[in-house]
């Protein structure tokens, strides 16, 4: 078993950045370890794959035709031949609803370890933080070569509540999906030379048979994916507000989430729920604004990098979970924020 | 027709969690539940078993404990509850529960499984889709609506950036969203009856369950808790003015 392979998955025309971010990672694991990347794309991917030159050793680009569009039985077949073929060390998926439907019956196929919500990968031993560096060398867990090293793999539980780091041996098959921003796209050096290789072999048909599929704006699928998150609770009082929450949302090239009061109340799609009952979200900038901070809120927010609070109570909960607080009244705090970021982005 | 929920019992969302000494241990406050998306999976058991005559079984897996959340199926109107108890299943990996689950249900194969989303300790949302790999079935993840026809279900079910509503043929399993049903809260005489029901328990030799190993914890550690917050004061322009000033120069993401 040697090498990483990265689940790269697209919105639209062009890939998630958790892609990049996962093939950073990669690339910086083998660089300490040896062995290869290879990017991995399949079905309606396969046509983006000139993105991914010099991202990866490898392009692996799976071309049957059942793989278009997405359907769970028909990538799960081709990804286990794929993998089975490859035996990679570990495969590297972003979070997100496509990877919960097949990671999980790859795992049972293959007998693997499944992982869910990481957000941190390093080899054994490596001094490294999150977005940080991977080091060379350094297997201080096995203490033999550093290709055996084992893989180190940290994610959260009990909401948040407290972190686990994995030790995954080197013999082992690792699946594991992380959350979007656990790396930085410029972690490890691009310019490798990429080989491509098609696979048309055939895989199994879908048992399941689409009916109907009712793609929301682009702000549905934005909010687990994207940078900033600007999340309105029952201090936005109603939807004759929430124009203010999408304007800082727009000039921040971010999404709108809602607390699960909003959603209860009939104000706010479920889709849009941010917390526990709802999304998960783990940007590099939250502001939440008119939000108590109940924990059942914080747990879909608190691996956020930089989390801001507005809220006219000074004794608010939201305000222990925050970095930069601003105690007023949201509907006059929003467009003066907006107008603010506006004067300092162009 | 036959329908089996999967339910896991979880610990309380406030359930105190807490890392041992030096961090090799996890200490989890024993106050415990039937997890958040199981009981929306119930719910939705139940209204086949009005809608539909169908007979619901709750299926569980655990090492000593699983008896509330499986009471907790039983006072909402589950009939038959089992439970796969097993000192191998303490810590388990998911693939050994996931395995432990298909066999328990295989004894008297059902025609829809549900399953939750997640569970609220781990969100791993794994065992419903291993469940369904290793029993051959196909699989609807996250769904929102259910409705029987004949032979095939058809499944309103949230996909990233949407919605979408899918028919799969029978025997098949599915996984539970909010929104797919409304919880009943039990009455006087379902919670008699959880009181007094006989658990039927096996446990994996009895299954001829092989587990899969546990992957070696390195450590566990508590969150990173934040820095004390800044707060920032003035009237809202200068206050969103200095706000921006922060993001940009100290915390250097604008
Ligand atoms: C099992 C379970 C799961 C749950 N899952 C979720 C979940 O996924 N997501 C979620 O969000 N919640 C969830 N909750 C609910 C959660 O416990 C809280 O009830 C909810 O988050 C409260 O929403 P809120 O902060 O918008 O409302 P409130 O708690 O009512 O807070 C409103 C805040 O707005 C402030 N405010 C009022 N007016 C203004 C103003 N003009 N300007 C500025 N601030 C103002 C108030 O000071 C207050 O702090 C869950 C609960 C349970 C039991
Ligand atoms: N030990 C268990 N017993 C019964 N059902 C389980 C168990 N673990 C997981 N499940 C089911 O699988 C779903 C997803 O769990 P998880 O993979 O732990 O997030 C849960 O909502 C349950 O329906």
């Amino acid at each position: 078993m040697s090498g990483l392979y990265v689940i790269c998955e697209a919105r639209g025309e062009e890939f998630r950045p958790a892609t990049y971010e996962l093939l950073a990672v990669a690339r910086a694991i083998t660089a300490a370890t040896d062995g290869e990347v290879t990017a991995v794309v399949a079905g309606p991917e396969v046509a983006l794959k000139s993105k991914l030159e010099g991202l990866a050793h490898r392009v692996l680009a799976l071309t049957a035709p059942e793989l278009t569009p997405f359907s769970a039985d028909s990538w799960v077949d081709a990804l286990a031949t794929a993998i089975e073929a490859g035996s990679p060390r570990a495969v590297l998926f972003g979070e997100g609803g496509r990877t919960r439907e097949v990671m999980p019956r790859l795992a049972a196929r293959l007998g693997a370890w499944a992982l869910s919500n990481c957000v941190d990968l390093r080899v054994s031993g490596a001094a490294a933080a999150g977005a940080g560096s991977v080091e060379a060398g350094d297997s201080g867990a096995t203490g033999g070569a550093a290709d055996g090293a084992a893989l180190e793999v940290s994610r959260p539980v009990y909401g948040g509540k407290a972190y686990v780091t994995n030790l995954v041996p080197a013999d082992g098959l690792l699946l594991a999906a992380f959350r979007p921003h656990s790396f930085d796209a410029g972690m490890a050096p691009a310019g490798l030379t990429t080989a491509v290789e098609e696979v048309a072999a055939p895989v199994a048909a879908s048992r399941v048979e689409l009916v109907e599929r009712r793609e929301g704006g682009p702000r549905k699928a934005d909010l687990t994916e994207a940078a900033v998150v600007v999340t309105g609770g029952r201090g936005m009082k109603g939807p004759e507000n929430f124009g203010l929450l999408e304007d800082l949302a727009a000039a921040l090239e971010g999404a709108v989430g809602y607390s699960r009061a909003l959603v209860d109340a009939g104000l706010a799609e479920h889709a849009f729920q941010v917390g526990k009952s709802g999304k998960t979200v783990s940007p590099t900038l939250y502001i939440a604004c008119g939000v108590s901070g109940a924990i059942h809120h914080i747990m879909g927010m608190d691996t956020a990098k930089v989390v801001v609070a507005i809220n006219i109570d000074p004794t608010a909960p939201i305000f222990e979970y925050a970095d930069y607080g601003v105690v007023g009244d949201v509907l006059q705090v929003l467009p003066a924020l907006t107008e603010q970021v506006r004067a300092a982005t162009s | 027709m036959r329908v089996v929920v999967l339910v896991k019992e979880v610990p309380d969302l406030e359930a105190a969690v807490k890392v041992t000494g030096d961090g090799s241990g996890l200490e989890v406050e024993k106050r415990r539940g039937l997890n958040f998306f199981d009981e929306i999976a119930v719910e939705a058991a139940l209204k086949l078993k009005e809608s539909h005559g169908a007979v619901t079984t709750a299926v569980g897996a655990s090492a000593g404990a699983g008896v509330e959340a499986m009471r907790r199926a039983v006072a909402m109107g589950i009939e038959t509850p089992l439970l796969v108890d097993d000192p191998a299943l303490d810590g388990a990996d998911s693939l050994t529960v996931a395995r432990a689950l298909a066999a328990a249900i295989a004894l008297e194969p059902a025609d829809l499984v549900i399953a939750g989303k997640q569970a609220t300790d781990d969100e791993a949302g794994l065992v419903g889709p291993m469940v369904a790999e290793i029993l051959g079935l196909p699989c609807a993840t996250r769904a929102i609506g259910l409705e029987v026809e004949d032979g095939f279900v058809l499944v309103t079910r949230e996909i990233d950036g949407g919605e979408e509503v899918v028919r799969l043929p029978l025997p098949a399993l599915i996984t539970a969203e909010k929104g797919l049903a409304e919880p009943r809260v039990p009455g006087m005489a379902g919670t008699m009856k959880a009181m007094k029901v006989q658990i039927e328990r096996t446990d994996l030799a009895t299954l001829g369950v092989q587990a899969h190993p546990v992957l070696p914890v390195a450590a566990y550690r508590t969150v990173g808790k934040r820095p004390p917050v800044k707060m920032i004061e003035g009237e809202p322009a200068d206050a969103a003015a200095e706000l921006v000033r922060l993001l940009r120069q100290e915390a250097k993401v604008l």
